[in-house]
């Protein structure tokens, strides 16, 4: 029998960046936050400073902050026909876990969505006709990138954010990307230093007649001081962004730049080690009661709040649904329910550019989004007419590291290991660069998520269980789009060899075993149809209107960015909604 | 050890050796301080430190010469040695920091900026003016060639858990106060990271206490992106006396300074 503890206003499970957002802008409203986390407690100043920090076996290799396998993973499988198995180690995407999620190990890779992709199915259908969309799931997101704008652009008073602005109300400005929505500010920052690689990228593409621009930096270029007051140091380029937290208080994280400024708010609690197990609904089913968990002693607790809010991870916040009863399951056969629908990932490739010995790169001075971006093949920022496929992706020339265990670029037909590899290490590791195409993914009947028959955790709860192959869409986009960064890459000076991969090559299957990205998306989608949404506009559960939503488990496919940028601007907008109108009212704020 | 050491001194004399000209002193041109903030603006420069060629004799010797107090045009008309000692050593006054073994280049930028005004100091910037890109050059080399070892007057008295708290601040930081660990820059052991971030260990408290204060105030903003003051502004007065007093206590390899793995003796609390 769980303890019952005192009701109180709203529940918050997972504080990473929107469990900790929710939980700052819903304490400052008002109300009462307890906030669940499973993981430990940390902080930059004492848990990630460097050199500690910088122990590329401990954090990069073993992954030290993020989930642990045997505590909580999936079984998965790349189609209805297979039996699917547990993932026993962390390999193609890595959550996080503790405070500050995922959010502390992330690169900084800062974006805003293409107005187009908000409202995907309508703008393809008009200018490309309905069947283009044939055999998939795309649908429009329910809000627009102007809805949406005023919380991008308070998000990146929140990071800091260094770039060029393209699109400054409307004007398109110099160096920046063309392409992207309007700002209604410029960036807070100056955008990041760009190291020689870097130059020759932007200067090659410039004169095949694309735009390249700094990538959008959440590794902050100078003192910053945030929205909220939080004091942000300037990046020292040290290379230790991805897989690691940031002991220089320079990448943006949700500990620095919202836990600090909230952790003494008498509205705010947060409890740690403690696993939420479900959440609980009202007799009638028509809504929550708060969620229960087991403590960091082991005991099982009822937390009872008015509101509850689900700010896990994105598979997370949908095992919990499916867990808990929440919604309706999606049922691959007849296409009906919603929960677990719509799951996508992201297609990953890269060309591998090996300079002569007069290009130096230096890869160990690297920030996790130092990066040179061409966007003229994302999104439908190009014409889709004869290519037989939509969405698209951005192409990245990054430096983001320099790792002694796991950065040895050799050119192809190098031996993998012996005295050959060796000196092909040597003669590249300082005169190299990759080019990534960091592409989207389309949502089609057939990928989802839903509960393993077999496999339960270490909680006695079925695994979540992922059911995903590449779409045919997907491989030929990204073929395309990797086929522009090697014309780029053979096009630029010194160049001795360029190499390929795809990940989501025609041909393959997806493996979950090689990292690619960890923008796992869908399976609880936002929209404003119930038939096709677990959420409406809002981020509000259409059959439980005191349960909200947040992350990227919102997105109804995946888009040609990381997700954070996008699934921040979601989370202010929710929250936007929910102070200023859920809560001196509650109620269904759509009807279904 | 030697061979590190090598490697810090030479990229004052690669960075700028190849455009360092010997020439008479000018003062009526910009201050040179334009020069470095120029090449500084380069990305490729910032990307291309090459740290792998030989200090050489000559500068060397030129810049005993301007420690001593001459070099062309009469030097700088004060001896370094006056104030930091012939071996670099400074006193403990505060004003007065040891060179010794520092890394070259983080010398020869403080010259700059005193020259500049970017450091303000009104002693320094007299001196600094004075000399020429090269004697700053030759100078620091010169001092960060010359490691002398443990000071036994680097430090002050300082309560048990008060230097325990410095050493916390050193190695963690604080999360409540938002302040970063110093190892994350200046190193492990405080031996700082060359060529930029100067070392720690072993120099005198009272200067370092008295620099803390200048960021937090903003006197001194010279380091790169400006990241000492934003830190200094977070520390109390006694966070500063407490971290400079456990800098001033720990061996500093950088310098010369002996520790034995199977005998060391930590320095007592007074």
């Amino acid at each position: 029998m769980a303890t019952q503890l005192p009701k109180t206003d709203v529940v918050i499970v997972g504080a990473g960046w929107t469990g900790l957002a929710a939980a700052k802008e819903l304490a400052d409203a008002g109300q009462r936050c307890v906030v669940i986390e499973r993981g430990d407690w940390r902080h930059d100043a004492s848990n990630f400073g460097a050199p500690e920090e910088h122990d590329e076996l401990k954090y990069a290799r073993r992954k030290e902050h993020m989930i642990d396998t045997p505590t909580k993973t999936l079984s998965f499988r790349n189609n209805a026909d297979q039996t699917a198995l547990p993932m026993r180690r962390l390999g193609s995407f890595l959550p996080g876990k503790g405070l500050g999620g995922a959010g502390i190990h992330w690169n900084g890779q800062l974006w805003r969505p293409l107005p187009s992709d908000l409202e995907m199915r309508s703008h393809y259908a008009d200018r490309y006709g309905e069947d283009i969309l044939k055999g998939m799931n795309v649908q429009d997101w329910g809000m627009t990138y102007d809805e949406l704008e005023p919380h991008f652009d308070f998000f990146d008073r929140v990071c800091g954010t260094s770039g060029v602005a393209g699109n400054l109300n409307g004007e398109t400005q110099d160096g920046g990307n063309p392409f992207e929505g309007p700002r209604s500010s410029d960036y807070p920052n100056p955008p990041m230093k760009a190291s020689p690689p870097l130059q020759m990228f932007r200067d090659t593409a410039e004169q095949m007649g694309y735009n390249p621009f700094h990538m959008p930096s959440a590794n902050v270029t100078r003192a910053y001081e945030n929205a909220y007051g939080a004091q942000l140091h300037p990046c020292t380029y040290c290379g230790f962004c991805e897989r690691f937290g940031c002991g220089y208080f320079a990448k943006a994280d949700p500990i620095v730049c919202i836990y600090d400024v909230v952790k003494d708010h008498e509205n705010f609690e947060l409890r740690m080690n403690s696993q939420v197990l479900r959440v609980e609904k009202s007799e009638d089913g028509k809504t929550a009661t708060g969620v229960t968990y087991v403590d960091e002693n082991g005991r099982e607790v009822f937390q009872p709040a008015d509101t509850v809010c689900l700010n896990a991870y994105a598979l997370w916040n949908v095992h919990l649904m499916l867990v808990s009863g929440l919604g309706t399951p999606y049922d691959p056969e007849t296409g009906e329910g919603t929960v677990g629908r719509n799951y996508a990932y992201q297609t990953i490739a890269a060309a591998s550019v090996f300079f002569d010995e007069n290009v130096w790169s230096n890869p160990f001075m690297g920030a996790g989004a130092l990066g040179m971006t061409i966007d003229d093949f994302n999104g439908d920022n190009f014409d889709h007419s004869d290519l037989g496929f939509v969405g698209g992706g951005y192409i990245s020339a990054n430096q983001t590291n320099g790792r002694p265990i796991n950065y040895h670029p050799t050119p192809p037909d190098t031996p993998k290991w012996g005295a050959e590899w060796k000196q092909a290490v040597r003669e590249n590791y300082l005169h190299h660069v990759g080019i990534v195409c960091h592409g989207s993914s389309v949502a089609v009947p057939q990928n989802y998520l839903d509960l393993d028959p077999t496999y339960k955790d270490a909680y006695g709860q079925p695994l979540l269980r992922m059911t995903f192959d590449f779409p045919e869409n997907d491989r030929k986009m990204s073929a395309y789009v990797l086929s522009k960064a090697e014309e780029i890459a053979r096009n630029m000076d010194n160049v001795r060899a360029v190499s390929t991969v795809n990940r989501a090559a025609e041909g393959e299957k997806y493996s979950i075993v090689p990292y690619q990205t960890t923008h796992n998306t869908g399976g609880a989608v936002i929209g404003s149809d119930p038939k096709t949404s677990v959420v409406n506009r809002y981020g509000q559960m259409w059959d439980h209107h005191n349960v909200f939503v947040f992350g990227a488990c919102l997105f109804p496919q995946n888009l040609g960015y990381n997700p954070t940028g996008p699934l921040m601007g979601l989370a202010y907008w929710t929250l936007d909604h929910m102070k200023n109108d859920y809560l001196q009212n509650p109620r269904p704020l759509m009807d279904a | 050890m030697k061979l590190a050491r090598t490697a810090i001194l030479a990229v004052a004399s690669v960075s700028f050796g190849s455009a360092v000209v010997l020439h008479a002193q000018d003062n009526s041109g910009e201050p040179e301080m334009s020069e470095l903030e120029r090449r500084l603006d380069v990305d490729s420069v910032l990307f291309n430190a090459t740290i792998n060629e030989e200090p050489d004799d000559d500068l060397l010797e030129q810049g005993r010469l301007v420690a001593m107090g001459s070099s062309e045009n009469g030097g700088s008309g004060m001896a370094c040695i006056t104030c930091h000692g012939v071996d670099g050593q400074g006193d403990g006054s505060a004003a007065f920091p040891r060179l010794d073994g520092q890394a070259g280049w983080y010398l020869y930028k403080q010259l700059e900026d005193y020259a500049s005004g970017a450091r303000p100091n009104r002693v320094m910037s007299g001196i600094a003016e004075r000399l020429t890109e090269g004697e700053r050059e030759a100078v620091a080399a010169y001092y960060a060639a010359m490691p002398t070892g443990d000071l036994d007057n680097a430090h002050g008295s300082i309560d048990g858990n008060q230097l325990q708290w410095g050493g916390q601040l050193a190695s963690v930081g604080s999360a409540e106060k938002g302040i970063p660990a110093c190892v994350n820059c200046h190193g492990a052991q405080g031996t700082g990271l060359p060529p930029s971030v100067p070392y720690l260990a072993g120099q005198y408290a009272g200067y370092m206490e008295l620099q803390l204060e200048l960021w937090s105030e903003g006197t001194r903003d010279n380091d790169a992106m400006d990241v000492m003051s934003t830190i200094a502004e977070k520390m109390s007065e006694e966070d500063m006396r407490a971290v400079a007093e456990y800098y001033a206590r720990v061996t500093n390899p950088e310098t010369g300074g002996e520790q034995s793995d199977t005998d060391y003796d930590m320095p007592a609390a007074e």
